[in-house]
């Protein structure tokens, strides 16, 4: 058995559950949102930056320098979800996130955008699979018996950098105060005068852009395709949902967890006891913290 | 404009009165009175009354009801009163819901001996998916809506049944009528497991759960060898309906199968919801499980019975769903038939049964007969769910209900916006005082101002400027007679500081044992310039109020 293997993909996955985990979990804690439309945001974005990628390559400057390709996939890949994103929350959140049940409401307008999205994808593409061009160029890097491939190493750069740089916003800029303000206490932020609808458009976009992001990432292993969103938004869910919704660092500790579970599973058992074995080890870590690894255990949102 | 006042008493030559004087037009007084105690309020035609048909009623037959035996229950929710006005005893049905019922089951009882022959079969097989649906929704809002627990794996545990049932079948010969039985039992195993986590989460961490196990069991039932990874599912079960019969009588006879089952469902929504369980759970809903708990009502256990009650139910639901099918396909596990069936429960209504119901009928009409709408239809449903979850708060069946609270909440904005301020007393100042006939007395008073106001003309001062005294016209008179009423606290007087020289205008204490208090330092030479004095300042307090 490959150990490095083993190791470069779990990393790999970790990365990519990773980034999908802290969107969804940024947007239920700081709008109580749950995003079921993050699947479509997936595959959207999958499909804008096939897009682009496809009108980019005829350029006479991308001849030349085949990573700026990757770049200018990636970016439409970012800008497509933030779009999507934003629209999102145009449609399910502005509307009804001061009205009675907001929550059960949120989830079902979420799920009948990704539902009507899916459709209207379906035809504008096909239901056939598209392939992206490759992002980061074709090369291999090897420490001992650990070989790192193009694919691999880009995605992990690619969502390391970017990731870090969200974080960082978030951390230290105006609009990520307001943002983490929303996280602790939605409803003291809005009396100290941040505006939730203003908010909501920000933390929209932003984890439309990771999910833009994510998907690019993805597809290199897998291709785009409407429905390709589903399966993420199950693993981003339950990733967030196993390091505790609204917790970043808890989401960074399950998609590691979770992208080992997956890389040693599908070596040693086989890939269709891939999600069998999830469940039963996110059951078994829900079982004893009833709200994730990092969760907060009291009532943590109540507005 | 103005028309001439003519002195009715000039025939008898009184002294220094005026002959004749301009004087403004008359107008009515109640007219003002009259505008404002017209309603303003909007009246909407639609569902203006709560309109209840009453039906007549015998005075001796005021103790015999029908009801259900072996319980105290009636069949209708009547109520009986005696109206004084016609002197007899009359009957209103207060809840129409079981009549409504009633007739939905008999026309659907009915449906295949009035389906059009060419249209027979689309409309029979998708009637009878709708059956099966809509006993599966019913299940399912018993769980979210009665018991509370959000959980997307309805449709897991009816596939595992389904897939169960169908195994038993293939692989061990069992007969059709094991077939629900199978399945309830794999049914009650699966609710134990599904069960276990609900007792610790809560909510949407709960919902999420369930989403990833419903998607666990596709995988799972696509990739597995056994269960016809190959074929697209498992098929080849033993089936209630006899092979040789023809296909319109196969139909008929699933048909009146489904119908069946949908009246059990019915049955089981009814024994869960209606009775102690559900009474339980009504008393804890969400937010309020601290008061219940405290109440001593355990509503835990209450929801875990319910939960694993329909997990048992949904198991044979799903070994019936097997044994009419034939088998199973790993569609029932799929995304799109969770997201159909929440569209179900979201546009009826959740928590009711009428709304599962109803909601099914939507979807499964888009869904089953306008096939040919390809990919749109999906659109449609999910533009229809979007309206239903933006807009309306329970549903289509919620709407009578939020119109209502809607139109409540605007009378009473219209009722606060026509509380004029000035004179009137405030709605929380009213409710405090103790004498009521203070309010009245305030709102007769500003509306007798402003008519007064309307008098108030250059032509009535210039009158009384010219005769304070004696006979006036009869809008001065008014004025003057208003003004004479007034209490005594801070009314106008003269006092007279040296006698047909010089007067003074004071106002009055109103205090026995103290002294009038200076208005003004002016001095008036004559008693009827004072008066006239005094006249004005009164005016002026009339503009002022």
């Amino acid at each position: 058995m490959d150990f490095g293997f083993i190791f470069i993909t779990a990393i790999t996955l970790a990365c990519i559950y990773g980034t999908l985990a802290i969107g969804i979990s940024i947007t239920w804690s700081s709008l109580g949102l749950v995003n079921m439309a993050y699947g479509f945001t997936f595959s959207a974005a999958g499909f804008g930056a096939w897009y682009v990628g496809r009108l980019a390559q005829d350029l006479p400057l991308v001849a030349d320098y085949p990573l700026l390709l990757g770049a200018i996939v990636i970016a439409a890949g970012i800008v497509t979800g933030a779009l999507v994103g934003v629209m999102v929350c145009a449609l399910a959140f502005i509307p009804i996130h001061d009205k009675p049940e907001f929550t059960v409401r949120g989830l079902i307008a979420t799920l009948a955008i990704s539902l009507i999205g899916t459709q209207v994808l379906l035809y504008m593409f096909g239901p056939r699979a598209k392939p992206l061009p490759t992002l980061f160029g074709d090369w291999k890097v090897s420490f001992g018996d650990i070989v790192i491939t193009a694919d691999k190493g880009g995605s992990i750069m690619a969502s390391i950098v970017l990731l870090t740089l969200t974080l960082r916003w978030m951390t230290h800029s105006r609009r990520g105060l307001e943002i983490r303000a929303m996280m602790m206490n939605p409803h003291a932020a809005s009396l100290v005068g941040i505006g939730v609808r203003r908010t909501g458009f920000y933390v929209m976009a932003l984890t439309g852009g990771l999910a833009g992001l994510a998907s690019v990432l993805l597809s290199q292993t897998y291709f785009v395709s409407p429905f390709a969103g589903l399966t993420p938004l199950i693993k981003g869910l339950s990733v967030a949902l196993c390091g505790g919704l609204g917790s970043v660092q808890g989401a960074v500790i399950a998609a590691v967890i979770l992208g080992f579970n997956e890389a040693l599973t599908a070596s040693f058992l086989g890939g269709q006891y891939v999600l069998i074995t999830q469940f039963l080890l996110i059951i078994a870590i829900i079982l004893v913290r009833p709200r994730g690894i990092a969760g907060i255990l009291d009532r943590a949102r109540e507005a | 404009m103005t028309t001439i006042w003519k002195n009715p008493h000039q025939v008898w030559h009184a002294a220094k009165a005026n002959p004749e004087a301009p004087t403004p037009d008359w107008t009515d007084p109640t007219e003002i009175w009259r505008k404002k105690r017209t309603s303003h309020a909007k009246l909407y035609k639609v569902g203006r009354l709560r309109y209840y048909h009453k039906w007549g009623g015998h005075g001796a037959k005021l103790w015999s009801r029908l009801r259900y035996w072996p319980t105290r229950r009636r069949v209708l929710d009547i109520r009986s009163e005696y109206n004084p006005k016609t002197q007899r005893v009359e009957k209103t049905i207060v809840d129409k819901r079981p009549i409504w019922w009633m007739m939905a089951l008999m026309a659907l009882a009915v449906l295949p001996m009035l389906t059009p022959g060419e249209v027979a079969n689309t409309l029979l097989g998708a009637a009878t998916i709708f059956l099966i649906y809509s006993a599966i929704n019913l299940c399912w809002t018993l769980v979210i809506g009665t018991a509370g627990i959000f959980s997307l794996a309805t449709m897991a545990v009816v596939g595992a049944a389904a897939y169960a049932a169908a195994g038993t079948s293939v692989f061990w010969g069992w007969p059709w009528w094991t077939m629900p039985l199978s399945g309830a039992a794999l049914g009650l195993v699966m609710g134990v497991i599904i069960a276990l986590p609900a007792i610790r989460l809560d909510g949407f961490y709960y919902a999420l759960l369930t989403l990833g196990l419903n998607e666990l069991c596709r995988v799972y039932v696509i990739q597995s060898k056994t269960f016809g990874s190959a074929t697209g599912g498992l098929y080849g079960a033993d089936s209630f309906i006899p092979q040789s019969a023809s296909q319109s009588t196969q139909l008929i006879i699933g048909y009146y199968g489904s119908f069946v089952v949908l009246l059990a469902a019915l049955l089981l929504f009814r024994l869960v919801n209606g009775r102690r369980l559900g009474r339980i759970l009504r008393m804890a809903p969400e937010k309020r499980e601290a008061f219940a708990e405290a109440a001593g009502v355990d509503y835990r256990k209450a929801r875990i019975h319910v939960f694993i009650i329909t997990s048992i139910a949904l198991g044979a639901i799903g070994g019936y769903y097997a044994s009419y099918f034939r088998g199973a396909s790993p569609s029932l596990f799929s995304f799109d038939t969770v997201l159909l069936g929440l569209a179900m429960l979201v546009i009826g209504g959740l928590g009711r049964a009428e709304g599962a119901v109803l909601g099914t009928l939507i979807v499964v009409f888009f869904d089953k007969v306008l096939i040919d709408l390809g990919a749109l239809r999906l659109v449609i449903i999910g533009l229809i769910m979007l309206f239903v979850v933006l807009f309306l708060r329970r549903g289509l069946f919620g709407i009578k209900e939020q119109f209502r609270t809607w139109r409540d909440k605007k009378k009473s904005e219209h009722r606060s916006a026509r509380a004029e301020k000035g004179g009137e007393m405030l709605p929380e100042e009213a409710t405090e005082t103790e004498d009521k006939d203070e309010l009245y007395l305030r709102r007769f008073d500003k509306l007798t101002r402003d008519y007064l106001k309307t008098l108030v003309t250059d032509e009535v001062i210039e009158e009384h400027r010219r005769s304070p005294l004696g006979q006036h016209s009869e809008a001065l008179e008014r004025l003057l007679i208003y003004f004479r009423r007034q209490p005594q606290v801070d009314k106008y007087a003269i006092t007279v500081i040296e006698p047909f020289k010089s007067y003074r205008i004071v106002a009055l204490s109103g205090h026995r044992g103290v002294a009038p208090r200076v208005v003004e330092e002016k001095v008036y030479t004559s008693i009827h310039d004072a008066y006239h004095g005094v006249f004005m300042r009164r005016v002026q307090d009339l503009l002022e109020s």
